[in-house]
């Protein structure tokens, strides 16, 4: 028989604190539990962790305090529990808490009808946060509870008897949600996260009986810092400014009306709506940046504005961009690889085939030994191959190996699918010489073309070139120049041994649309059945196309 | 508009295919209380014709597919963890029911829907 501690008809703050206090130990107890429960959504993989990082940021947020007030303590956990929230169940559970302290503003203690009135409010919440509800999840746990409660509240005045039977129904539909979501019953297991939030409540009912937790109190594993979310739209012309206002209209806001006026001013319009405030998103040409603003004060109090220079925010982020390179991470005494690349969609390319390192550089933009020599150095190992990617880099790349004591070799690659084609070599655990040596030998097995326009009139290997016309370079030998970029890739097509190759790898380049090379791709693929043809964004500048042929 | 693959014979899926499925499953993840037009031109479409797709941009560049949705996301959430998760669902039942990898989900952010103030 359990003993019971004392009788509890309402929660005050403390009573609460220490509750959920007992939920979080009682949740990380049982943390592996429901990680390995995890089948829906495969991707997030652990949803025991993530209920229980939640749950601890909820608890930071009042574990110090003396506050006695029930709602006081409730808002915390529910505000520690947005700012902490992890992975899908804990953004749910978040969500669920916030539900269940807006129930109870302004009370100082929860009695039980209090409670149960909380719980249908968390169930409420959390069930708005998204279109279409999937059932047999750690919703239906929230709203099967808040059910129970309704049903317990009639039948008892005390905390534990409540408590037991919201736990009993909670593990009854926890067992049941196999049942709602196939998923779970192929994988022949019960919601993770629906039994996350059964622990919580279990934890709850074990320390008002004085069971054990079998854990000690809870330490933060890590702060959760509030993250700062990135602006993630893209931009067009006419879009100079975003322009973000809340205003409380003074007259029923006639949203066709104020649509059609907004349109005239700037686009991306979306307009939110919650309790009487309006929320208005614009794009505006910079010209038009007050427009908006001045527009929605004759409708009605404004309460907020925010406004950013999307432009200014793009060239950044555009910046920035070289950095979220996934460049191959790089041990002690392995082999890394330099490469020089004259596009981000070649950089990333290479990257993806294990590159540890990027130079920019190319035709126009020989990057200087300098650079090429920053690329390794902090790198934490002494051998590196340097693919220069072009005849011109060739030298300062060598001057780079003659500067530096790590044992660096320069690979004779001329063309960037030259350079690929070495990548697909590397053996990063293998021996430095032997991997060089198989890199020398890719290098020939692969022809390259190269697609650009002529800048000037010249004649060169017997072509007579016309100033903006297309020329074809194979081997970088200037073999055709062409009124088209089309024709100029027949040219390339029409002299290469078409029994020896069977593949074609387009890189298109930044001075082409993409819908260019689609119609020029399409025509190649209609006229040589035979090759297999792959495009790729390279984002090089002069060159059209660069294409590797195999 | 296709994807070939080569067991027996060829199979295509179309653009509208996978934005079907992407826009079934974004509206599926928690957070997000609605998709949003893309653009204006959209949007308007979107007034005479519901159309399932709305809100989500499929390219396929012959290797693998990149999808961009525009979500609009309940206040009071974790947007991060909300954009996160409604991704990586996308990718799942993207590639689970067509079999092509997934390279990018882009999400985009374009409204809150506020539905309660705290």
């Amino acid at each position: 028989m359990n003993q019971k501690l004392k009788t509890f008809k309402s929660v005050d703050g403390q009573l609460f604190k220490l509750l959920i206090e007992a939920g979080l130990n009682w949740l990380k107890t049982n943390q592996q539990l429901v990680n390995s429960l995890n089948v829906f959504p495969v991707p997030d993989g652990d949803t025991g962790t993530n209920m229980l990082l939640t749950m601890q940021a909820a608890y930071s947020e009042i574990q110090n305090s003396g506050e006695k007030k029930i709602s006081k303590i409730a808002h915390s956990v529910a505000q520690g529990a947005l700012m902490g929230a992890r992975g899908n169940s804990g953004v749910i559970l978040s969500q669920i808490w916030r539900g269940f302290s807006r129930a109870l503003d302004n009370q100082d203690v929860m009695n039980l009808s209090d409670f149960s009135k909380a719980l249908i409010e968390a169930k409420n919440t959390a069930y708005k946060g998204v279109v279409r509800p999937v059932e047999g999840t750690i919703l239906t746990v929230a709203k099967d509870i808040s059910i129970a409660s309704e049903e317990i509240i009639s039948k008892t005045e005390d905390l534990e008897e409540f408590l037991d039977f919201i736990v009993k129904e909670a593990d009854k539909s926890v067992q049941n949600t196999p049942e709602l979501l196939p998923i779970l019953k192929q994988a022949g297991v019960v919601d993770s996260g629906g039994k996350g939030l059964f622990f919580i409540l279990e934890g709850f009912l074990k320390f008002l009986r004085g069971e054990s937790l079998e854990t000690s109190t809870a330490k933060l594993v890590q702060p959760i810092a509030l993250m700062n979310g990135g602006d993630m739209e893209e931009i067009e012309p006419g879009q100079d400014f975003e322009v973000i206002v809340d205003f409380r209209p003074s007259d029923p806001l006639n949203l066709d009306v104020f649509y059609s006026d907004l349109t005239e001013m700037g686009t991306s319009i979306q307009v939110g709506e919650g309790d009487g405030i309006y929320r208005m998103h614009i794009h505006v040409p910079t010209e038009n940046r007050y427009l908006p603003i001045d527009y929605t004060m004759k409708l009605g109090t404004i309460t907020k504005v925010f406004m950013e220079n999307l432009i200014d925010q793009m060239e950044q982020k555009e910046s920035s961009k070289q950095k979220q390179l996934d460049l191959m991470p790089v041990e002690p005494d392995q082999v890394a690889v330099v490469a020089v690349s004259p596009g981000f969609g070649l950089s990333q390319i290479f990257a993806s085939l294990g590159a540890a390192a990027i130079v920019q550089g190319g035709q126009t933009m020989n990057p200087s030994t300098e650079e090429i020599l920053h690329s390794f150095e902090n790198l934490p190992t002494d051998k590196v191959i340097i693919l220069p990617n072009n005849k011109n880099i060739f030298l300062a790349a060598k001057s780079a190996k003659e500067a530096t004591v790590k044992h660096v070799e320069v690979l004779p690659c001329k063309t960037i699918p030259q350079g690929l084609s070495a990548m697909l070599r590397l053996d990063p655990f293998g021996d430095i010489d032997e991997i060089f040596e198989e890199m020398n030998e890719a290098i020939t097995e692969v022809d390259t073309g190269e697609i650009t326009v002529a800048t000037r009139s010249v004649e060169i290997n017997g072509v007579n070139v016309r100033e903006g016309e297309a020329i074809a370079l194979l081997n970088s030998e200037l073999i055709a120049s062409s009124p088209s970029i089309e024709s100029a890739c027949f040219e390339i097509l029409k002299r290469i041994d078409i029994d020896e190759r069977e593949r074609l790898t387009f890189f298109y380049g930044s001075d082409i649309s993409k819908q260019d090379v689609n119609l020029i791709i399409d025509h190649i693929r209609k006229k040589f059945p035979k090759f297999e043809i792959e495009i790729h964004e390279g984002g090089q500048p002069h060159y059209q196309f660069i294409i590797a042929i195999e | 508009m296709k994807e070939i693959k080569n067991p027996m014979g060829n199979v295509y899926v179309s653009h509208r295919a996978i934005s079907t499925i992407a826009h079934q499953s974004a509206i599926e993840s928690y957070g997000v209380v609605g998709l949003a037009a893309k653009n204006f031109a959209e949007g308007i479409a979107q007034a005479i014709v519901k159309d399932p797709t709305m809100g989500v941009d499929v390219r396929y560049d012959g290797n693998s597919i990149e999808i961009d949705l525009f979500i609009i996301v309940e206040y009071g959430t974790r947007i991060k963890m909300v954009a996160e998760s409604v991704s990586n669902n996308v990718r799942y039942r993207v590639e689970k029911t067509i079999g092509i990898p997934v390279e990018k989900v882009n999400v985009h952010i374009r409204a809150l829907r506020i539905s309660n103030t705290d």
